[in-house]
């Protein structure tokens, strides 16, 4: 459990910090959006590194999930709840 | 047990009834119908977006009728429509009630929903789901504008009244045994999502009256040349319509909560984060509304509050996602076709909750907003997740409604290849966005990444069409000659789930 709330704290500051940035890089004059192209090109792609790593992280435990927890693993064992009323 | 069709019953018994298990299927009866009609629709617009030019709808007015028909009939007549029916089936039995709290007022909700649908599609206005002003106040063609508005008016009294009933439902005639933290957590997302249509919809409705008005004439709220301002329509709008999203998205969320344990032969890993979560995302939801309007002249702090606001959304979002991965941690589970579907959902959540990060940060809301990005991002939402949900929760509840087995090898086909088709349409529609091709548009220069990623999505479209007609088969062919099922146990999990001590209520 631990080790779960430590992992989420540190995508909790990954995802975080990427925004600070996004705050500051916007404008607020009319026309000035185009000039500072690059800068929110370079914010997306930081966004999208720590979007396509904090989803392959889901994504790869729910296919791991699915392999290793399906009823027809060897592995396989009845939960304590089955056969009970929960 | 409420086996709805292993009895054979006159149709108008069924039609005249106030019981909840008849209205919810008359809910789930008309919400599958608009959905195979606004989806009909989906499929002319992906055939017409295959190539650049006309190809199978004659000019840009069909054009924007056809999608702006698309969007409402499957936000309004499917999607919502279709939780109703699901509430209408278990709300009760999970409170331990006989019935809705008002039978009565229940029927007429529902029988508000025919009337309204057919002014939509008599109708068949062409000024977006958006109804965007000043053009449907002064350009769009009535009556079929006005035909709009009306539906969407009776739409929106009607969703108000069931909410209503479902709060009422659930917080007075709950059993006396039973402790609010002690209802399943799909009532409590119906909960959830009620409360938000109550505080969300009346700004909508005084909006649809102002909208009217200006059209009339007689008053100018959203019309330049009168001095009103399109931007004040905005807000009211996306006021009403982002809590809107968490309508749509809660009860199917509420629908995985269901189905997971179930299948997972467990408990939820944590029933209070589910519920927790749940009144989170109602209350942000209400914290987010202008996201949508960053390009409408905002100042950088009006910006920056609504951006923060919509980053609220993803603790919440998350904690969901981890109670789910949770559930299934050490479990035993079996991949029916329910589990499947929401399984499959919530990747697909995960996937369209990452875009929406990337959408709410307002520099780069900039560089895709009005794009294809947007239309990949919410479809992914209402196709990924909402109907992944609803579609699972079709196939768990379908031996309750019936009292038979539906094809499960079809069953499986159908999520395969909606898995793969959605995946082909909706993340290629992201990246078609960020090569700049804007929305709504009837033809496009002839670019040849725009092409390639045009065909791409429409095969994946073709493909949801195929494994939607299979599952029509299947639903069909299934309700009368499938077999018969141990109704205390269909799926084979052990124990009985359709809350069978509570599910006698009888006809009145």
């Amino acid at each position: 459990m631990k080790f779960l709330f430590g992992f989420l704290l540190i995508v909790a500051v990954l995802l975080a910090l990427p925004a600070v940035d996004f705050v500051f890089a916007a404008g607020d004059e009319p026309g000035k959006y185009l000039d500072r192209r690059v800068v929110i090109w370079n914010l997306f792609y930081k966004m999208m590194t720590v979007a396509f790593t904090v989803g392959s992280v889901v994504s790869g435990t729910i296919i791991w999930q699915v392999w290793r927890f399906r009823e027809s693993h060897p592995k396989a064992k009845p939960t304590s709840f089955e056969g009970t009323d929960w | 047990m409420t086996l709805e069709l292993q009895k054979p019953r006159p149709i108008w018994q069924i039609m005249f009834s106030t019981h909840h298990t008849d209205v919810g299927l008359l809910y789930l009866i008309s919400s599958l119908t608009f959905l195979f009609l606004g989806g009909s629709l989906a499929l002319a617009i992906r055939a017409e977006l295959f190539l650049p030019g006309s190809q199978i709808i004659a000019d840009s007015m069909t054009f924007n009728r056809i999608f702006t028909v698309h969007g409402t009939t499957l936000i309004f007549l499917f999607i919502i429509p279709f939780a109703s029916a699901v509430g209408n089936y278990y709300v009760p039995i999970m409170v331990r009630y006989k019935d809705m709290a008002y039978p009565k007022l229940n029927a007429i909700a529902f029988w508000m929903i025919p009337p309204a649908g057919v002014l939509i599609w008599l109708g068949f206005a062409d000024f977006t789901w958006y109804a965007t002003p000043p053009y449907s106040i002064i350009s769009a063609p009535g009556p079929a504008a006005d035909m709009w508005i009306f539906g969407l008016k009776i739409l929106g009294i009607s969703s108000v009244l069931g909410a209503l009933n479902f709060v009422v439902t659930i917080l007075k005639c709950k059993h006396p045994d039973m402790s609010i933290g002690q209802i399943p957590l799909l009532a409590w997302s119906f909960l959830s999502s009620s409360l938000i249509i109550i505080v969300a919809i009346p700004t909508f409705a005084a909006a649809l009256l102002m909208l009217l008005t200006d059209r009339l004439g007689v008053s100018g709220f959203f019309n330049p040349a009168m001095g009103g301002d399109p931007i004040a329509y905005a807000h009211l709008f996306w006021f009403t319509f982002h809590p809107e999203v968490y309508v749509l998205v809660i009860p199917a969320i509420g629908m995985m909560y269901e189905i997971i344990p179930r299948f997972s032969r467990k408990p939820i890993y944590s029933y209070n984060s589910g519920i927790f979560a749940f009144v989170m995302l109602s209350l942000v939801g209400f914290s987010s509304w202008a996201h949508h309007m960053y390009a409408t002249g905002m100042s950088f702090t009006e910006k920056t509050v609504f951006m923060v606001g919509t980053l609220a959304a993803v603790p919440a979002s998350a904690m969901h996602v981890f109670n789910f991965v949770a559930t299934m941690w050490n479990a035993r589970i079996r991949f029916s076709t329910p589990m499947m579907w929401a399984v499959g959902g919530i990747a697909l959540f995960f996937s369209a909750g990452a875009g929406g990060v990337v959408n709410s940060a307002m520099p780069l809301d900039f560089t895709t907003h009005d794009t294809y990005w947007v239309v990949g991002h919410f479809h992914l939402f209402v196709m990924g997740t909402i109907a992944f949900g609803s579609l699972g929760f079709l196939y768990y509840m379908f031996p309750y409604v019936t009292g038979r087995l539906y094809n499960e090898t079809l069953g499986k086909i159908h999520f395969i290849l909606a898995f793969i088709g959605t995946v082909l349409v909706f993340f290629t529609q992201h990246i078609l966005g960020l090569y700049g091709m804007p929305r709504r548009i009837y033809d496009y220069p002839p670019i040849p990444e725009w092409i390639a990623m045009n065909q791409i999505a429409s095969i994946g479209a073709m493909i949801i069409g195929t494994s939607m007609v299979i599952f029509l088969a299947n639903m069909i062919y299934s309700a009368g000659k499938g077999k018969l099922a141990d109704t205390d146990d269909p799926f084979g999990l052990g124990g009985k789930y359709y809350y069978p001590f509570e599910a006698k209520n009888p006809s009145h």
